[in-house]
């Protein structure tokens, strides 16, 4: 098993108020999407805030969320963050809150068991008046959800906002929720990717991480289902590590599909050493992650 | 470690106008030798860096400096992995084409399966799928020499992408 004090996010709990903390971007829509994904089968509203919500719906797509279905039904409703959270007059906790009970109460009124809210924080990085009152809002959503039928999970980059405002928000959550990671330097991570189910890796792989590849593979392997090692922002993998990838996909049944998300030059690599004979096996050339 | 602790001397491989031709290329002043560099374990990533600054600089078309840097990258993990654990790059251009050259001071590769030739590139491990194969998929020229003093695998790729006078290998 991965080394890790989180709380996974298919675990969470209905009332949870969650802290998810993201070093970088595909983690913050991956573990969003294991949440939406999970709210919508449980048939219960979802409102995710994002700062580009079109864009959010899109990351959503290929993920296989059938975001657009879910807003056309009224089950779910992506929202700008200037039109959520954050008012014309700038920040203030007080407002806030009144946006997010509308939302419960709006989920109510159309009949929804519960609600699951998703708010990527990255409006919190811009200078705005009232932006002090942030810990007033977490401290004040701990007490909304209990109860209520309401999960809210708070995305935070943990790159970009300071160590004193992490520290200051976190006790007020009741999970901290990341991605589980199998290895992560400053040249390469592998950790797992929740939807769709398998891996991802980024950065530079080579055979002095084989050890982490494997566990990564091996964990993937044994869940069910098909499989996608996406390795859409991986620039650069040696013949060992393809070769790896590629045992490991031969490995499984046939009836299980295993698509690997990688750009044009990875993707011609794979053909090159043979991944494309499998018949089970799915090369998908994309641009970037 | 430090990669250059244990920079070889070049292999001692006997007659061979491939190397002969190389070390000329080195020593002539047409020839610039653009990149000589030490590696280990914890240096490949600078490695592959580095070559493909200068392949990109030296005009290489994308896919031929992706070709590059896995085949240096292979040749050097092999040196890594199955010979001194440390070796050195030595790469520069000549006529169109980028050479490569990597030495390490391990022992001489297997004397199994001794096939006909003038180099042990005739022996090396090629399996499918595996690093060396891919470096001489993707290589027009391979040339491999073994002696007392270690190992130097030589590279050749063209500038344009094909060298037709080089088969295709099986």
């Amino acid at each position: 098993m991965p080394v890790s004090a989180h709380t996974q996010v298919t675990d969470l709990t209905p009332d949870a108020h969650a802290c998810l903390t993201f070093g970088e971007r595909d983690d913050l829509l991956d573990l969003t999407a294991a949440f939406v994904r999970d709210g919508l089968a449980s048939g219960l509203r979802v409102v995710v805030l994002s700062d580009s919500p079109q864009l959010a719906t899109a990351k959503l797509g290929w993920r296989e969320i059938a975001a657009d279905a879910a807003v056309a039904a009224g089950q779910m409703v992506v929202v700008a963050s200037a039109d959520g959270l954050v008012g014309a007059q700038g920040f203030s906790a007080g407002q806030a809150m009144d946006w997010l009970r509308d939302q419960l109460t709006d989920s109510r009124r159309q009949g929804y068991e519960g609600i699951r809210v998703a708010l990527d924080m990255s409006w919190a990085l811009r200078p705005m008046t009232g932006i002090e009152e942030l810990p007033v809002l977490e401290e004040e959503i701990a007490a909304a959800v209990s109860g209520a039928g309401m999960s809210v999970l708070c995305g935070y980059d943990r790159e970009r906002f300071d160590p004193v405002t992490l520290a200051l928000i976190a006790p007020f959550h009741s999970h901290a929720v990341a991605a589980a990671t199998y290895y992560d330097d400053p040249v390469l991570r592998i950790c797992r990717q929740y939807v769709p189910p398998g891996i991802r890796l980024a950065g530079e792989m080579d055979f002095l991480a084989a050890e982490a590849l494997a566990l990564a593979l091996g964990e993937a392997i044994r869940i069910d289902g098909d499989i996608t090692i996406n390795m859409a922002n991986l620039s650069f993998i040696d013949a060992s590590s393809i070769r790896m990838v590629t045992d490991a996909a031969a490995s499984l049944d046939p009836s299980r599909t295993v698509v690997l998300r990688c750009r044009p030059a990875i993707e011609a690599r794979f053909a090159q050493l043979g991944a494309d004979r499998l018949p089970h096996v799915s090369l998908v050339g994309v641009d970037e992650g | 470690m430090k990669g250059n602790d244990r920079r070889p001397d070049p292999a001692s491989p006997g007659d061979s106008a491939v190397l002969a031709e190389a070390q000329a290329d080195a020593g002539d002043g047409q020839a610039r030798l653009a990149l000589d560099q030490a590696f280990d374990s914890g240096t490949l990533y600078a490695l592959r860096a580095a070559v493909q600054a200068h392949a990109s600089q030296a005009g290489l078309p994308e896919s031929r400096t992706d070709d590059l840097v896995i085949a240096v990258h292979e040749l050097a993990a092999n040196a890594v992995r199955h010979g001194a654990g440390a070796g050195r790059l030595r790469m520069w251009e000549r006529d169109g084409a980028v050479h490569c050259q990597v030495d390490d001071s391990g022992s001489p590769a297997s004397d199994e399966d001794v096939g006909p030739g003038g180099n042990v590139a005739d022996r090396w491990p090629f399996l499918p799928g595996h690093g060396l194969w891919l470096v001489r998929l993707v290589a027009d020229q391979i040339s491999v020499f073994s002696g007392p003093g270690g190992t130097r695998a030589a590279i050749v790729l063209s500038l344009s992408g094909n060298d037709p006078s080089v088969p295709a290998p099986d």
